[in-house]
């Protein structure tokens, strides 16, 4: 696959060094998962992190903190967590979140839930649409952020396909369009709300939950 | 490498990493310990915790550093990124149990075989020395930036407010040091 959209260099820095919340990490980790550049990225961050960290000035340990940690080498490592199967082959990052069915929300597209309890109102979930459904013209609020798995759409900014990542802000207005084909499914990260636009637009607004 | 009073140490910290995961060497433990956990305790407290936690992560960042030190890949991080890693997760996980999100430091699920290998001839201790050299040829203000991102942990929206700069200055600082960082240090990883 052929990844033309990336997240910005800012992003994959807060990615990077851990200051990303969790809703929009999850995007970001999904898109790295399957973009070897990015994860490139991600590791010279990581570098200049080991850098930063060596020429730091040392703050004393308690007196026994070198005893008390040596006391814990022998004992076996703590139950890791467990990843749930993987379905549809879903990008490894979110096989560790529950998700729910798939619902019909309009004509040609599904929603599933991806059970993130976002802290800062951050809503996730996945869309699934049909070959050649048009979605509503509509701004955000706050910022989108989306990873395609399969499939693709197109709106003004290009083409998306599987592994591109499409990093939109309350700047954007867009009326994606899903290519004939294939259903396009994406991880879909929303900060904000969605403000659908024009006379359907707003008799839709109500009935989706989004 | 320096030790607290500037001498250049010789040993490269990764073959201490190599020792743990060989022979369970503890004597290897206690020099990485001696040099990171006070580092780490740092880090944690200009980032915002409290002494307790820096020192709880710090424990706790090395003794994961013994558990998983026959994962550590020489060829393609230096010891000191590897530690920042492994510290910058435990912190994450941390701040999530917190806030009771069901989420945690995605930073693992993603490390995955590359195809393309690094230049594997360099030594950890290289690399080190490598992306030093790089950070000395960036821009302060950039580097600023860096520091507060990757060692105080703040979010960019609060730089921006701390250094009384527009959020995209930041962003567009963290932009140039990363094409910089590229160009230089592309090979390492």
């Amino acid at each position: 696959m052929t990844i033309m959209h990336h997240p910005s260099d800012a992003t994959l820095a807060a990615f990077a060094a851990g200051t990303l919340d969790g809703a929009r990490s999850l995007v970001v980790a999904t898109h790295l998962s399957l973009c070897p550049a990015c994860r490139k990225a991600v590791r010279t961050f990581e570098h200049v992190g080991g850098a930063l960290l060596d020429e730091a000035a040392p703050t004393g340990m308690k007196p026994g903190a070198l005893e008390r940690a040596m006391a814990q080498l022998g004992e076996p490592e703590p139950v890791a967590r467990q990843a749930r199967p993987s379905e549809e082959n879903l990008p490894a990052p979110l096989s560790h979140y529950e998700l729910g069915s798939w619902r019909w929300i309009g004509r040609g597209v599904q929603w599933r839930s991806v059970a993130v309890d976002a802290a800062d109102g951050c809503r996730v979930f996945m869309l699934k649409a049909a070959g050649g459904t048009r979605l509503p013209r509509h701004r955000h609020t706050d910022t989108e952020w989306t990873c395609v798995f399969q499939g693709a759409f197109r709106h003004d900014l290009g083409r998306f396909g599987p592994g591109d990542f499409d990093e939109a802000d309350d700047s954007v207005e867009h009326n994606p369009f899903v290519e004939e084909g294939a259903p396009c499914i994406c991880l879909v990260v929303l900060a904000g709300s969605i403000e659908l636009q024009g006379w359907m637009g707003k008799l839709l607004q109500p009935l989706i939950r989004i | 490498m320096h030790d607290d009073d500037g001498t250049v140490i010789k040993d490269d910290p990764a073959d201490w990493i190599t020792a743990i995961a060989m022979r369970e060497d503890r004597a290897a433990f206690a020099a990485l310990f001696a040099f990171y956990a006070p580092r780490i305790k740092t880090m944690l407290m200009r980032a915002g915790a409290s002494a307790d936690s820096g020192e709880d992560i710090a424990q706790e960042t090395l003794l994961t550093v013994w558990r998983k030190a026959a994962y550590f890949d020489p060829s393609r991080a230096s010891a000191a990124a590897w530690i920042y890693t492994i510290a910058r997760n435990i912190r994450i996980d941390r701040l999530r149990q917190l806030q009771r999100a069901k989420l945690y430091a995605l930073q693992e699920t993603i490390e995955s075989e590359e195809p393309e290998r690094p230049d594997a001839a360099l030594s950890s201790t290289q690399r080190a020395d490598r992306v030093r050299a790089a950070l000395g040829q960036i821009p302060q203000e950039q580097v600023q930036v860096l520091k507060l991102s990757f060692f105080e942990g703040r979010a960019h929206g609060d730089i921006a407010q701390q250094l009384d700069l527009p959020l995209g200055t930041v962003k567009s600082r963290l932009r140039l040091a990363m094409n910089r960082l590229r160009h230089l240090l592309g090979d390492l990883s």
